[in-house]
């Protein structure tokens, strides 16, 4: 992974210092309130219904096992002792003391960690695979091209007060895992260059990302960026939050105008001072290797004997790991939506576990993933075993990755000032109703994704299912989307009838799995095909009219 | 009652990117006022465009966040002054008016900084192309000293002439 | 009648105007009458190194937040209601759940 040098070292130095001056005389007085706000957001530091929370960034979702022991350490001593893995591939502590949050970014520089531009209307943490590196379908890296646009994006001085957040997803896999269509700005890696695509976002607006180039080479990327960054630093609107993102003004202008403004903005910028060169790239790329790879021969006669002798472990295997490049590898997914926590959560002692056994068995690294869970990129077969029971003694070996009750869910009214309803809880009945393994194993591949208000924080509008707090004269109330997907086949799931009582949802849910499990023409038949051989009428229906 | 005492209440003072508190010589012409015999003058942005054509001698220009300071370009010679006007602190808009002013128009006069202008915004302005802020502070002489000091590295290039780590790194325009 | 609540601005802890100063226990917020609550929001507002976005919670005849902030208040009052630090608040404070209905 990325290695900090004497300069990225320095520059985080330099902004530690810069923010415990802003939070000092935000204590004395000299910064009111109203001006403090975007510069502590800027360090991640929001205020919450409880306290302040500190969203720590993981550069597109890629930790260390030192790293992670660190965060472990800072839940234990700053914090109640856990903390929430969330869809931007960050990390939120919840009750943090502004007066302490000058020496926990200390801590965090010790370990090249920091929270910058974690929240605010600026530049924010680049998101990916989070398989990069390991996937089989994978073509090119995206973390170096990640961490070139990290180091961009730093303070950077035009867009530090954009019109609203910006956020910029990657990918280098044929399968989409990062939901690029979804974001500001989704780059895709193809072998002549990358793929932009730009205006994606959910929110009070959900839409999807528009194509604006083909094969920019990959020298040019962050003069292209800049001049996109451009238009919309100067034409984005700026009157209403709400219609302040970049898809707003694409929308209004239209995807060939807006086009048209970049490549002019481009064609007339000095890009020699803006594109790190070629030099550059090729560093940043050598900290990306393989790691010395295991190479002890497959044991598969005792692999076999573990699996026919543990069910569970059997299980953990078919729903947990997914293919590696190499064969006697796989990567694991490390779920943290056992039944009855709140989804993303984990405690110090987990942490720690997780950071030893990737010591042991995965080469010291670790992910964070959009779907709030960790991955082991690397794991050699042979010690699939030993890793599961050692997962399995600290409640984190949960075989559900993918299925219906590996749910994203937002913070929700729990946490949120901005909530409508809560979304823990609800993901928590859900998980109950679905608590039995065969039943979840046979529906298979199923999103649900839950926000607790409008924002769409937990993605509701790309889950095959989506639930959407809303909030009736003070009533927790649900309304449920159908259809959409965050994938290679990006869709924007549709509201359906009328919002449903909390108590309501999960019968309301499985009506409409029992309906899917009749009318899907195969086992493999996923969930999101047969809704779209179907139709969703009919599942529509199922959700609002008790069988 | 013991009420704090923002920075932001002091009187904003002129101060250049060196630290010297110098005083405004220019006066903001509204737009009905004709041009009398003491300058110099500072246009608003609509007057500029109109009347710059048939002016001689050097302007000031004032440019509010939504306007486009691409239509300076044919009269940069008469203009000497340019104020890039912050409602707003959030308001970022004037970063990429000075960025243009600088890189692609290569405008030389000064840039100067007005409206809500805050400490902690000097350090970026500064890498924009700003020289001149208006600033509110208790010490505005302070406060552009720390923040020439705040960064010892810089990530990306802009338009001054601090050079990007992946130019120190592989000793590019040493 | 209502509540004067806020965070408090060194640690961000919610809190509640008791009548004598703030505490961390919504138990003991003061239902204040209603151009009381308002002067002394007024006044508060302008303190903003000690708390931070005070603002007043309508009340009830029954003395618990109005139906449409009622969720969110018994949250704030209570902490989450489920993980790890679910019923933490009112263990510490060694009472039974507030704003209940
Ligand atoms: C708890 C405090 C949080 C607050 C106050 C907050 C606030 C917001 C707001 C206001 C938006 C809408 C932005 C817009 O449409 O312009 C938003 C969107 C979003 N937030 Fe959060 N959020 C919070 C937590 C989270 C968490 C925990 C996650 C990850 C699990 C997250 C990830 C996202 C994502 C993915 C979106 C939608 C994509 C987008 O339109 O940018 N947020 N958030
Ligand atoms: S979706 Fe709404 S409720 Fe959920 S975290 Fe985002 S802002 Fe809060």
């Amino acid at each position: 992974m990325y290695v900090y040098d004497t300069f990225d070292h320095a520059f985080t130095r330099d902004r530690i210092r810069e923010f415990s001056d802003q939070v000092a005389r935000r204590l004395s007085g000299e910064l009111t309130e109203d001006q403090f706000k975007p510069l502590r957001l800027m360090n991640g530091l929001y205020l919450q219904l409880h306290a302040y929370m500190l969203r720590i960034a993981v550069p597109y979702g890629v930790l260390s096992s030192r790293q992670m022991r660190k965060l472990a350490h800072i839940a234990r001593t700053y914090d109640r002792d856990f903390g929430h893995f969330t869809t931007r591939q960050n990390l939120q502590f919840n009750w943090i003391r502004l007066a302490d949050a000058p020496k926990i970014l200390e801590e965090l520089a010790e370990v090249e960690m920091h929270s910058l531009q974690t929240s605010g209307n600026c530049i924010r943490n680049t998101t990916t695979d989070q398989f990069a590196g390991a996937a089989r379908d994978e073509h090119a890296d995206p973390r170096p091209w990640a961490e070139l646009i990290r180091q961009w994006s730093s303070n950077h001085p035009e867009f530090s007060f954009l019109p609203r957040k910006f956020k910029i997803a990657i990918t280098g896999a044929d399968r989409d895992r990062a939901a690029i269509r979804v974001h500001d700005i989704g780059l895709h890696i193809k072998p002549q260059g990358f793929d932009v695509y730009v205006g994606g976002g959910m929110g009070r607006t959900p839409s999807l990302g528009h194509c604006i180039r083909t094969g920019l080479p990959g020298e040019h990327l962050l003069s292209y960026l800049e001049a996109a960054l451009r238009v919309y630093n100067r034409y984005g609107r700026r009157d209403n939050s709400f219609k302040a993102r970049i898809k707003i003004l694409v929308a209004a202008l239209g995807p060939e105008e807006y086009k048209r403004q970049v490549e002019e903005e481009w064609a007339r910028m000095d890009r020699a001072r803006v594109d790190a060169p070629q030099a550059e790239i090729d560093r940043l790329k050598t900290f990306f290797p393989d790691p010395t790879f295991n190479t002890a021969a497959f044991d598969e006669a005792a692999f076999e004997r573990a699996r026919t002798a543990d069910a569970a472990f059997a299980r953990w295997i078919r729903n947990n790991t997914h293919p590696h490049k190499r064969d006697d590898h796989v990567s694991v997914t490390i779920s943290l939506k056992p039944t009855g926590l709140p989804p993303g959560d984990a405690s110090s002692a987990q942490m720690d576990l997780m950071a030893d056994v990737a010591d042991d068995y995965a080469y010291g690294e670790l992910r964070v993933t959009h779907e709030q869970n960790i991955v082991l990129p690397h794991v050699a077969k042979n010690d699939l075993y030993a890793l599961y029971t050692r997962l399995d003694a600290v409640n984190l070996s949960t075989a559900n990755a993918g299925k219906i009750t590996d749910m994203i869910t937002c913070p929700g009214l729990d946490y949120c000032s901005l909530a409508n309803a809560r979304s823990i809880p609800l993901s928590q009945e859900i998980s109950q109703r679905f608590e039995d393994a065969n039943l979840t194993d046979r529906i298979g591949d199923l999103q649900i994704k839950i926000s607790g208000c409008i924002n769409a924080c937990g993605h509701h509008h790309v889950g095959h299912i989506g639930i959407l707090g809303v909030d009736k004269q003070g009533i927790e109330f649900y309304q449920i989307l159908l259809g959409g997907r965050a994938d290679e086949k990006a869709a924007l799931g549709q509201i359906t009838g009328k919002g449903l009582p909390a108590e309501a949802v999960p019968a309301a849910i499985e009506r409409v799995v029992q309906l899917y499990l009749k009318l899907r023409t195969h086992d493999n038949e996923r969930f999101i095909d047969t809704l779209e051989r179907v139709g969703r009428d009919a599942f529509a229906e199922a959700l609002h009219e008790p069988a | 009652m013991n009420l704090p005492k923002p920075n932001s209440s002091y009187e904003p003072a002129l101060v250049t990117r060196a630290g010297e508190v110098i005083p405004n010589a220019w006066q903001l012409l509204v737009d009905e006022d004709t041009t009398g015999a003491e300058g110099p003058y500072v246009l608003g942005f609509e007057r500029a465009l109109r009347d710059l054509d048939g002016l001689n001698g050097h302007y000031g220009v004032r440019v509010n966040p939504g306007d486009d300071v691409r239509l300076l370009e044919p009269f940069l010679d008469r203009i000497t002054l340019i104020e890039v006007a912050f409602p707003g602190y959030r308001d970022g808009r004037g970063y990429s008016t000075a960025r243009i002013l600088r890189e692609d128009l290569g405008y030389i006069g000064a840039i100067r900084a007005v409206g809500d202008v805050l400490r902690d915004q000097l350090f970026i302005m500064m890498r924009c192309g700003f020289d001149e802020f208006l600033v509110k502070d208790k010490d505005p002489a302070g406060a552009i000293a720390a923040a020439s000091q705040r960064f010892s590295t810089t990530y990306q290039g802009a338009a001054d002439s601090a050079r990007p780590v992946w130019a120190l790194r592989h000793g590019i325009g040493a | 009648m209502k509540l004067l609540t806020a965070n408090r601005l060194h640690d961000g802890l919610t809190v509640w105007y008791s009548g004598a100063g703030w505490v961390e226990d919504g138990a003991q917020a003061a239902a204040l009458a209603d151009d009381v609550a308002e002067t002394l929001l007024a006044e508060w507002k302008l303190r903003e190194t000690e708390v931070v976005a005070p603002y007043l919670i309508p009340l009830t005849d029954r003395g618990a937040p109005v139906q449409r902030e009622h969720v969110r208040e018994f949250v704030r009052a209570n902490g989450p209601t489920i993980g790890q630090t679910a019923d933490a608040l009112s263990k510490a404070f060694n009472r039974a759940d507030i704003f209940e209905n």
